[in-house]
């Protein structure tokens, strides 16, 4: 008897503790397991001064951000990739860059680590088709003269991501915009049709990829630039990249926001816009906006108020902007011009 | 009199009212429930069927012969159509390469686990001396509750890294003559590690089950056997597993259901190959259970809905080939059980 009132009392307990966070607003934001870490840290910060909002964060991966968007469980949908166009046919959508991100090409052999091999969207088409095999193939060498004797005759394994993510949508897209037979073959999307590759491997997550890349000798990856820390731990070599205009750069700062500035006038207001191989001598070809989804006609106006007051705090320079949050993950500030239309985009939410 | 007895019968009546009421309540209770567990897997089914019925018409019997899964261009424009039901444009679903490799981890899972765990149960019961019997009953049960990521995290950590780099490359180099032993060590992620960690999974379950039946049934006959002059060994195998056989089929099945449908540990482990088919024990592979998993996040995107669909069908496979394992199985039984002229 005694145990059951125990166990009503704390039933009774967690339902006042619920009821008291259902008190205030509740906004859900899901998915992108990439943003998912900027995220807490935006909503730590921004609790503390608007302890009127009670805001979840879920990192579930960007396909569940879009759909739980478009169904209205949650407010916010984060994303690394924009809405096809056959998706926002069906619902209307706005697509809200709040920061941009990018990513390295990682890999692990043994004596070139701690360099900076040469790579370029046609060798990478290769390698993640089987065409180029071993590491020292004729076409990797012919970019990496100055590492030749080095570049041994070892198998390469090329890394993927095993379920559908941002991150191959954007790498995918650099092969495809980079690489013809590519585009017309498999193309780019969240989840493709991998070529049959016999030592491919698939891994799960970010930290999956890194994983795997450490445990594999001549293996190769894709990994978002959040892991920085992380992959340098694991002891990976990351790629200087051709981009568009036949250079080869290495992600930084300035090469990232490089690729941003380039695009950042032919940013249509839909901000629906690949930053893949941008224009530009030191434009790094592999930088993205990271999105948030929102249904522009909020069912709840309490929650509507909320959710753009939130979303005015991240676009503001003083705000979810400032490098305090970005640098921790090595994200890049949205440029002046990209804010206004995201800002445009916000003041749209009914 | 009259009195008396409409007292007496006042005075046994609520007890005389609450058996029946008891009993009718508890006939109607576990008529409910054995009513719902019949009714909730034929729902489900049901459900599943529905829902993959569009993708069942798009697919069609490439589904089953075609080794290539593609969800199609999802930023292209347009449709494909077939049988009046569109997909992305480009998509097809051709999922052998996945219900192959549900099937050869969870057969190998079994060649490695079911010897193992018979010896196992077999020890425990007989061999293991008393005193340590306890503590070796407890460990085999607290191998059995370790929820399945566990395994997977380990694996990947610390089996797959081993395999890669030892394991792998020692077979290849001195067992390569054997046909699916030769060939590529790879990279540690692949079918030798599923099965590993499959096999791991399985043997709790497998020794717990068997090692009860054993007990429930057999000293009796053991001591009998050996009484009869017969060697530990032949009263164990000839004596013993015969006749708990019915109980240790129950049990494979029931690790076979278990390997088939582990989704979390494989994924982590298998390399998630896709669209190959594994060359040797080394060789990426995936299956179908890790596949809805990998895939259901890309396939929310699928404008569509055909991608969803074709993972439910996916799932529906899985289902059957389940179903089919249970029916072949005791139709083995019921057929050994006859030859030894023993009511099934």
């Amino acid at each position: 008897m005694r145990k059951t009132m125990a166990l009503a009392l704390a039933a009774l307990l967690l339902v006042s503790v619920g009821g008291r966070a259902l008190a205030a607003t509740t906004l859900l934001e899901t998915g992108s397991t990439l943003l998912y870490p900027l995220m807490n840290l935006w909503v730590a910060d921004y609790q503390k001064v608007h302890g009127d909002v009670q805001i979840t964060t879920q990192g579930t991966g960007s396909g569940t951000g879009i759909s739980q968007a478009i169904s209205g469980v949650a407010q916010i949908g984060a994303s690394d990739a924009y809405m096809s166009d056959a998706q926002r046919t069906q619902n209307h959508m706005l697509n809200i860059p709040l920061a941009i991100s990018a990513q390295q090409i990682n890999y692990n052999v043994p004596g070139l680590n701690n360099v900076h091999l040469n790579l370029s969207g046609p060798v990478l088409a290769g390698i993640y088709s089987g065409t180029i095999q071993y590491w020292d193939d004729a076409q990797i060498k012919a970019i990496n003269k100055q590492y030749a004797g080095k570049l041994t005759h070892n198998q390469i394994v090329p890394i993927h991501r095993a379920e559908g993510s941002g991150d191959t949508f954007i790498f995918t897209q650099y092969l495809s915009k980079s690489t013809p037979s590519w585009a017309t073959g498999p193309g780019f999307g969240t989840a493709i049709t991998w070529p049959s590759v016999g030592n491919a491997v698939g891994a799960t997550g970010n930290p999956g990829m890194v994983q795997t890349c450490q445990n594999t000798q001549y293996s190769i990856a894709y990994i978002g630039v959040s892991f920085l820390t992380q992959t340098e731990k694991a002891g990976l070599g990351y790629a200087a990249l051709q981009n568009q205009a036949g250079q080869f750069v290495l992600p930084t700062g300035s090469t990232i926001s490089a690729a941003a500035k380039a695009l950042d006038s032919k940013t249509p207001a839909d901000e629906v816009l690949s930053l893949i191989f941008a224009p530009g001598s030191d434009s790094y070809p592999i930088v993205n906006y990271e999105y948030a989804i929102v249904n522009p006609q909020q069912s709840d106006p309490g929650k509507a108020a909320e959710l753009k007051k939130f979303l005015e705090w991240i676009l503001d320079e003083n705000g979810g902007q400032s490098e305090k949050y970005l640098n921790a993950v090595h994200f890049l500030p949205l440029p002046a011009s990209i804010l206004k239309l995201s800002k445009a985009q916000v003041a749209q939410i009914k | 009199m009259d009195l008396v007895v409409g007292d007496a019968a006042k005075a046994a009546s609520p007890a005389a009212l609450q058996r029946p009421v008891a009993q009718i309540g508890l006939r109607v209770l576990t008529g409910i429930a054995a009513f719902l567990s019949f009714a909730i897997i034929f729902l489900m089914l049901f459900f599943l069927i529905a829902y993959a019925y569009p993708a069942i018409r798009f697919n069609g019997l490439a589904f089953f012969i075609d080794p290539i899964w593609n969800i199609g261009n999802q930023y292209g424009s347009g449709v494909t159509t077939r049988n009046g039901f569109s997909g992305a444009p480009g998509a097809s679903f051709g999922a052998l390469v996945f219900i192959y490799g549900s099937v050869i981890t969870a057969i190998l899972t079994m060649v490695v686990a079911v010897p193992l765990s018979l010896m196992v149960a077999l020890a425990l019961v007989f061999r293991v001396p008393r005193r340590i019997r306890p503590l070796a009953n407890a460990l085999v049960e607290l191998m059995a509750g370790v929820p399945s990521v566990v395994y997977g995290l380990w694996g990947l950590v610390v089996l797959v890294p081993w395999i890669g780099r030892q394991f792998a490359p020692f077979v290849t180099a001195h067992f390569g003559f054997i046909p699916f032993l030769g060939g590529q060590a790879g990279s540690g992620n692949g079918l030798a590690a599923s099965v590993f960690i499959l096999a791991l999974m399985v043997i709790p379950i497998m020794v717990a089950t068997t090692r009860d039946v054993i007990l429930a049934q057999s000293p009796a006959i053991f001591e009998a056997s050996m009484a009869l002059g017969s060697s530990t060994w032949q009263a164990m195998t000839r004596a013993v597993l015969p006749s708990v056989r019915s109980g240790v089929v129950a049990s494979i099945l029931l690790a076979f259901g278990r390997a088939l449908g582990e989704t979390m540990a494989v994924l982590m482990v298998c390399g998630a190959a896709v669209n190959v088919f594994p060359q040797n024990i080394f060789s990426p592979v995936n299956t179908i259970a890790a596949v809805i998993v990998s895939q259901l996040e890309s396939a929310l995107t699928d404008a569509t809905g055909m991608a969803q669909r074709s993972l439910a069908e996916l799932a529906c496979a899985l289902f059957v080939i389940t179903l089919l394992v249970n029916i072949a199985a005791r139709t083995i039984m019921r057929n050994a059980d006859r030859r030894e002229g023993r009511a099934a």
